[in-house]
């Protein structure tokens, strides 16, 4: 019983190999080992890559890209940070530098909404708390509105958002992975909420002033 | 009863669903009670669908948002998969420099009313024969 019990803890242990096994074995020239490895990052790769664009081809582009960059620079790796986190740092500089490339003027952004993105903003004007958050789920333009949103910040606001309340980094490991001091990471986290704040009472006083023209 | 501080650090785990009852319903009490936390709230909940959800985002949203975004891009413009829509903003001062500039040809190509004067005594064939010095008063004649 206890040696069946052993031999199929060995054969799990033999199934699941650990990320350093992996790592070392696509060192030693076992490039397969790699698909292995990127498919079991790749839900997390692609959902931060989500956060930072809406574009569905942007983001397959940058995970893409990300995983091409982890291959080609695997040698650089240091085992004393997680490989998940050393993705997350190679992923978060590749959607950095495609925002700062795709940047926007954010008047033009709060500009133009579509009616199902107007009935949202109401909804969030006029419901209950609990509403909001039932509804959320269900409606593909409160995402899409987000998303409207956080593209009215500057680049860097939106990264430090997104890596402090989505990725729910520390100031210090946001630092490491933007190689910005601790205090320009605070002041970016203070300015990116005031921002954010000021472009969502801008949009909800939009949608309440073109409900009232219509 | 929790105060502000407290409510609007449950923002989070409310929007999750990850709040026991209890802090929930006092969460929700407060925010019924507290106009500034409410609109806080509803700030919040603009931004949270991307910055705070934990599944993946709704499929139809990720599949149509690219023809919201272009319809978006093309009422404001910018590049719409690869083809450049003119800005709206950049359209409108691009008619008014044409109109300004067509305004101000034309006024330069009208003749003013003094030319036209002029021109008419030059070319008249009495006029053209009196010496200027007679038409015009000469600087002596005005001293004196």
């Amino acid at each position: 019983m206890l040696g069946l019990a052993s031999s199929r803890k060995t054969a799990w242990r033999l199934a699941v190999r650990t990320d350093e096994e992996l790592i070392a074995e696509i060192l030693n020239g076992e490039a397969a080992a790699f698909s292995e490895l990127a498919a079991r990052h790749r839900p997390r790769v692609e959902r931060l890559c989500h956060r930072f664009f809406s574009d569905p081809e942007i983001a397959r582009d940058l995970v893409q890209e990300c995983f091409i960059r982890a291959y080609t620079a695997l040698a650089t790796y240091r085992r004393e940070m997680p490989f998940g986190g050393w993705l997350r740092a190679i992923a978060t500089n590749l959607c950095y530098d495609e925002l700062r490339r795709r940047r926007r003027r954010p008047e033009e952004l709060v500009a133009d909404f579509t009616a199902p993105e107007v009935q949202w903003m109401n909804l969030v004007n006029e419901a209950t708390p609990e509403e909001i958050v039932a509804a959320a789920d269900e409606r593909r333009e409160a995402h899409d509105l987000a998303h409207c949103l956080l593209d009215s910040l500057r680049a860097e606001d939106r990264t430090v958002l997104i890596l402090k309340d989505s990725e729910e980094l520390n100031v210090r490991e946001i630092a490491e992975i933007m190689g910005w001091s601790e205090a320009k990471v605070k002041i970016r986290a203070f300015r990116a909420r005031q921002a954010l704040r000021k472009q969502a009472e801008r949009m909800r006083a939009a949608a309440g002033k073109r409900e009232r023209w219509s | 009863m929790i105060n502000c501080f407290e409510a609007r650090q449950e923002f989070r785990a409310f929007w999750r669903r990850e709040l026991p009852a209890e802090r929930r319903a006092a969460l929700v009490s407060h925010l019924a009670g507290c106009s500034k936390c409410d609109r806080s709230f509803r700030n919040f909940a603009l931004g949270a669908p991307v910055l705070h959800s934990v599944g993946e985002p709704p499929q139809r949203a990720v599949a149509e948002s690219q023809s919201a975004r272009d319809a978006r891009a093309r009422r404001s413009g910018g590049v719409v998969r690869g083809e450049f829509v003119p800005r709206r903003g950049l359209a409108m001062s691009a008619a008014a420099m044409v109109l300004l500039a067509a305004s101000l040809a034309a006024y330069f190509s009208v003749t003013t009313p003094v030319d036209t004067l002029n021109d008419e005594l030059s070319v008249d064939p009495i006029v053209s024969q009196i010496p200027s010095s007679d038409l015009y008063p000469s600087s002596e004649d005005l001293a004196g």
